[in-house]
C-alpha cells in the first residue's frame, strides 16, 4: 500500500514536472537557452546578465546558460550573433552606445547593422556622470571650462569612445583644452580622481559611494535628461555643449528568429525585470530602475540612436 | 573606524561550521580545478558565483575565497610535476621545481610550493587586516608615471632571467610586446592586427597564449622525444631517505628571506591595480637568484627558486583585496569576480564599506584565515594523491592534459576561437624553445605588455609629452635610477658568468 502510494506520488509529479512547462508557454526551447553578454566576467553587464537568467530560469523553468562573448565593447559578440543561423535559442545582451559608436565609425568594416537583429527588450539606462574630488575649485561643467582656460589645459580621465568625443565637442565649442587620459573603466577613473592625477573623470556607477562618503562631487550629467540620483546638476547640453550618451542595456536575437520564440523570451525577459531581486541588482549596478522599452521600443531606441550617433559621433 | 565589538563580531560570525564546510568546499575545489592543466580558479570562481545566489552573503564569499585560495595551491602542481604550468604566474614555480620532481622527489617539490605559497598567502592576509587603508592612500599616490617607471624596474629585474644570449632575449621580450599590440589600441581605439577578426578586438587572450605557450609546448615536446615505450610521466623515486618525500623545518627555515622578500614584492604589486602575480612571482625569483651565494643551482632544483616564487604569486591574491575593499578598484580579474559578488549579495567596496559593512567585512578576513588553514590542510592530502596520478603513463597523462587544456581554454575564452590562437602559439612555442628562446620572458612581456602601454599613453596624455615632468616625481626618478642600476648590475654579472 505504502509502495504504491509512493509510486503514484512519483508518477504524479513526474507527469506535473513533463507538463508544467506547457501550462506556462505556448513556446518552449528546443534545448538550453544561451544568453551571450558581451562583456567579461564582473562587469554591470555580466552582473545584470546573470540574475536575469537566474530569475528567468526560475520564473519559466527553462534551463538558461550564460556565456561571456566579451570584445570591443559588445562588438565582438553581435557580430557573431550577427553570423550565426537561426536557432531560436541563442541571445545576445549588450550595451547601445558602443555598438551604435562602432557602427557609425566602421560601419563599413562589420558585418552587422541593426536590422541584423530581432529585438527582444531592454534591463535598464546606464546614467553617466562627470564626476570630481570634492576639492576641485568648480562644482559644474561651466566652471570647470573657465578654470581650464585659466590654467591652460585640464586633465580629465575616459574610458570609452563616447566619453572622448563628448570632450572633443566640448573643446570645439567652449575653446578650452584638455588632457584627456583614458583609462580601463570606470574603476581607473576613480583612482585617478583620488590620486589627484586627473581632476575630473566620468563614472557611470563607480562613483556612487565616493558621492555617499562625500569624497566627490557632480559636476555635470553626460544623458540626455538629468541624473536621477542628482537633479539638480545641469546636464552637458544645458551647460551648452551639444552632446549626450544614453547607454542602454538590451536583449536581442538573430533578424528571421521564430516570432512564437520572440514572443515567449520576451515576455519571459518583461515579467523577470519586474521581478525584486532584478530591480535590486539593477540599482546596485546603475542606481536607477529596470526599464524595459519592449520589441518595438527597443528597435526604435536602436534606430533613433543610431541617427543620433551618426551626428555627435561622425568623424 | 571601526568599534572593536564589530571586528570579534565578524570574526565570530565566520568561525561557524557552517562557513567552514563552504571554505573546505571551495578549497577543495579551488585545488582541483587549479591543478588541472587548463582550467584555472579564475574561470571556477566565474561558473561558481551564479550558484551562490541562493546563499548568505558570509558563506558564499567564504566560499569564493577558499575556491580563489585553493586555485593557487593547486596552480603549482601542474608545473612542478609535469613542467605545464596552467596560469603564467606559476610558470616561475616550474624553473625549479620540475628539475627538482625530475630528480625524483615530486613530493618534496610541490610541498615547498605549498608552504611558501602560505606563507606569502598568509603575509599579505596579515597586512590587508591590519594595515590595508594607510596602504590604499599610498597606492593611490602612484599615478600613471609612477607606474610607466615601476614597470621599466620590473623589466630591468627581469633582465637577470634571460640567460645567455642576450640578443634572444631580446627578441623574445620585443615579440612578446608584439603580441601584446593585437587589439585596440588604447588611445584612440582603433583596431590592429586584428585581420578581420573582431574576437581579437581586445587582444589575444591571455589563457590561449599562456596554455599554448607553456602547457601544450611541452606536451608537443614531451611527444616528439616519446619512442613508443610505456613510461610514467613522473618517476617518484624511493630513496629510502624520508628527507627526499617532505620539506623539513630546516630547509623551510632556510628559506625564510627568499619568502619573506616574495611576500613583500606580492603585496606591494598586488596593491597596485593591474601589475599581477606573474610579475611578481618573476621579481621575486630573479632577486632570488641575484642574490644568492650559488645562482647556479637555480633552474636546476633550488627549493629556494620554488619559495620565491609561489610566496610572493600567493601573496598578491590578498593584497589585491586592499585596492578592492578600501576604494572598490579590483585589482586583477579574480578581484573583479569578487566585486561582482559582492554586489550580488548587494555589498559596495569602496569608501564606506568598513563603516556600513564592517560585520561582514571581518567575516570575510575570518573566513580568509580560516582557508588558509584549510587550505594547508587539503593540499597535504590532495599532494600526495596529484604525484599518485602523475606516475601514471605518460601516453594517459600527456593526452589527457591536452583534453583538458582544450576544454578549458574553449571555456575561459568562450569558444573555439581560443583553442585556435591556443594551438597557434604552441607551435610558435614549441619552435621557440627549440631554438632556445625564452618563452617565460615571452610571456612576461606579453603579460605586462599592454598596461605598460595604456601607462605610456596615460603618462604622455598628462604631460602633454613633456618628459622632464619625471623629474617632478620622485618616486618615479628613484625607480628609473634603480632600473638603470639593476641593467648594468645583471649585465656585469652575466659577463663574469661567462667568463668563469
Amino acid at each position: 500500500m505504502k509502495l504504491t502510494t509512493k509510486l503514484m506520488a512519483l508518477a504524479t509529479s513526474a507527469v506535473m514536472a513533463l507538463a508544467s512547462p506547457a501550462f506556462a508557454e505556448d513556446w518552449a526551447p528546443d534545448g538550453p537557452l544561451t544568453i551571450q553578454i558581451g562583456f567579461g566576467a564582473g562587469g554591470s553587464t555580466d552582473t545584470m546578465g546573470r540574475v536575469l537568467a537566474e530569475v528567468m530560469k526560475k520564473n519559466t523553468g527553462w534551463n538558461i546558460v550564460v556565456e561571456n562573448k566579451p570584445g570591443g565593447g559588445g562588438v565582438a559578440m553581435f557580430t557573431g550573433l550577427s553570423q550565426r543561423p537561426v536557432d531560436n535559442k541563442t541571445i545576445g545582451m549588450g550595451v547601445s552606445i558602443p555598438v551604435l559608436v562602432q557602427l557609425v565609425q566602421r560601419g563599413d568594416q562589420l558585418p552587422f547593422d541593426t536590422d541584423s537583429f530581432d529585438y527582444l527588450g531592454t534591463v535598464a539606462k546606464a546614467e553617466l556622470a562627470l564626476v570630481a574630488s570634492k576639492d576641485a575649485p568648480f562644482d559644474d561643467l561651466e566652471g570647470m571650462i573657465a578654470y581650464a582656460k585659466e590654467q591652460g589645459s585640464l586633465p580629465v580621465a575616459t574610458m570609452a569612445p563616447p566619453q572622448v568625443l563628448m570632450m572633443n565637442q566640448t573643446k570645439s565649442t567652449t575653446g578650452a583644452d584638455f588632457n584627456l587620459v583614458t583609462a580601463d573603466g570606470g574603476a581607473e577613473v576613480m583612482k585617478l580622481i583620488l590620486g589627484g592625477q586627473v581632476m575630473a573623470g566620468f563614472g557611470s556607477g563607480e562613483h556612487y559611494p565616493y558621492l555617499e562618503s562625500g569624497d566627490m562631487k557632480v559636476i555635470a550629467g553626460a544623458n540626455q535628461s538629468r541624473l536621477s540620483y542628482a537633479p539638480d546638476v545641469k546636464t552637458f547640453i544645458e551647460s551648452g555643449v551639444n552632446a549626450y550618451v544614453d547607454p542602454i542595456f538590451f536583449l536581442a536575437m538573430r533578424a528571421g528568429t521564430d516570432p512564437a520564440a520572440i514572443e515567449a523570451i520576451s515576455s519571459a525577459i518583461d515579467e523577470a525585470t519586474k521581478a525584486p531581486e532584478f530591480a535590486k541588482i539593477v540599482q546596485n549596478a546603475v542606481k536607477g530602475d529596470p526599464i524595459n522599452m519592449g520589441t518595438d521600443g527597443t528597435k526604435q531606441m536602436m534606430v533613433d540612436g543610431l541617427a543620433n550617433a551618426k551626428i555627435l559621433f561622425a568623424k | 573606524m571601526v568599534e572593536f565589538s564589530t571586528i570579534l563580531a565578524g570574526f565570530g560570525d565566520a568561525f561557524s561550521l557552517y562557513n567552514l564546510a563552504f571554505v573546505l568546499f571551495g578549497v577543495v575545489l579551488g585545488q582541483f580545478v587549479g591543478a588541472v592543466p587548463g582550467i584555472g580558479p579564475i574561470m571556477a570562481m566565474a561558473i561558481a558565483i551564479p550558484f551562490t545566489f541562493g546563499l548568505d552573503p558570509l558563506p558564499a564569499i567564504a566560499f569564493l575565497v577558499g575556491v580563489n585560495k585553493g586555485g593557487l595551491v593547486g596552480g603549482a602542481v601542474p608545473a612542478v610535476l609535469m613542467n605545464t604550468p596552467g596560469t603564467p604566474d606559476a610558470a616561475a614555480t616550474a624553473l625549479d621545481g620540475y628539475p627538482l620532481a625530475k630528480q625524483g622527489k615530486p613530493l618534496k617539490a610541490t610541498k615547498m610550493a605549498l608552504f611558501s605559497s602560505i606563507t606569502g598567502d598568509t603575509f599579505s592576509d596579515i597586512v590587508l587586516i591590519t594595515v590595508s587603508a594607510p596602504l590604499a592612500v599610498l597606492a593611490l599616490k602612484m599615478g600613471p608615471i609612477e607606474v610607466v617607471a615601476l614597470m621599466i624596474f620590473a623589466f630591468s629585474i627581469l633582465a637577470g632571467l634571460i640567460g645567455n644570449s642576450l640578443t634572444k632575449g631580446i627578441i623574445a621580450a620585443a615579440f612578446g610586446l608584439l603580441a601584446a599590440s593585437v587589439g585596440q589600441d588604447p588611445e584612440n581605439f582603433t583596431p590592429r592586427l586584428i585581420f578581420g577578426y573582431w574576437d581579437l578586438f581586445d587582444g589575444l587572450a591571455l589563457p590561449s597564449v599562456a596554455i599554448g605557450m607553456l602547457a601544450i609546448s611541452e606536451i608537443l615536446h614531451r611527444l616528439s622525444e616519446a619512442h613508443g615505450n610505456m613510461r610514467p610521466a613522473i618517476i617518484a623515486k624511493d630513496t629510502g631517505n624520508p628527507d627526499d618525500r617532505r620539506v623539513t623545518w630546516a630547509e623551510y627555515w632556510s628559506c625564510r628571506f627568499t619568502m619573506l622578500r616574495g611576500a613583500t614584492i606580492g603585496t606591494i604589486l598586488g596593491a597596485l591595480p593591474g601589475i599581477g602575480s606573474t610579475a611578481a612571482a618573476f621579481m621575486s625569483y630573479a632577486m632570488t637568484k641575484a642574490g644568492s651565494k650559488d645562482p647556479g643551482s637555480f633552474g636546476k632544483g633550488n627549493i629556494q627558486g620554488i619559495a620565491a616564487s609561489e610566496s610572493a604569486n600567493s601573496a598578491v591574491v590578498g593584497a589585491n583585496l586592499i585596492p578592492l575593499l578600501t576604494l572598490g578598484i579590483p585589482g586583477s580579474v579574480g578581484a573583479a569576480l569578487i566585486i561582482s559578488a559582492f554586489m550580488i549579495h548587494g555589498m559596495q567596496p569602496g569608501p564606506l564599506l568598513f563603516e556600513n559593512q564592517g560585520r561582514l567585512v571581518y567575516g570575510l578576513f575570518g573566513a580568509m584565515i580560516m582557508a588558509n588553514f584549510v587550505n594547508l590542510w587539503v593540499g597535504q592530502l590532495g599532494l600526495r594523491l596529484w604525484v599518485k596520478v602523475v606516475s601514471a603513463p605518460e601516453s594517459i597523462i600527456f593526452s589527457s592534459a591536452l583534453l583538458l587544456c582544450f576544454v578549458g581554454v574553449s571555456m575561459a575564452t568562450s569558444g573555439l576561437f581560443g583553442v585556435a590562437i591556443m594551438l597557434i602559439f604552441a607551435v610558435i612555442g614549441y619552435l621557440m624553445a627549440s631554438f632556445g628562446y625564452s618563452l617565460v620572458i615571452f610571456i612576461i612581456a606579453f603579460f605586462l605588455g599592454p598596461r605598460f602601454e595604456k601607462s605610456i599613453a596615460q603618462s604622455l596624455a598628462l604631460t602633454d609629452g613633456d618628459l622632464t615632468q619625471v623629474l617632478k616625481s620622485p618616486v618615479a626618478l628613484a625607480l628609473l635610477i634603480l632600473s638603470v642600476v639593476s641593467v648594468v648590475w645583471f649585465l656585469r654579472k652575466n659577463v663574469h658568468g661567462e667568463d668563469e
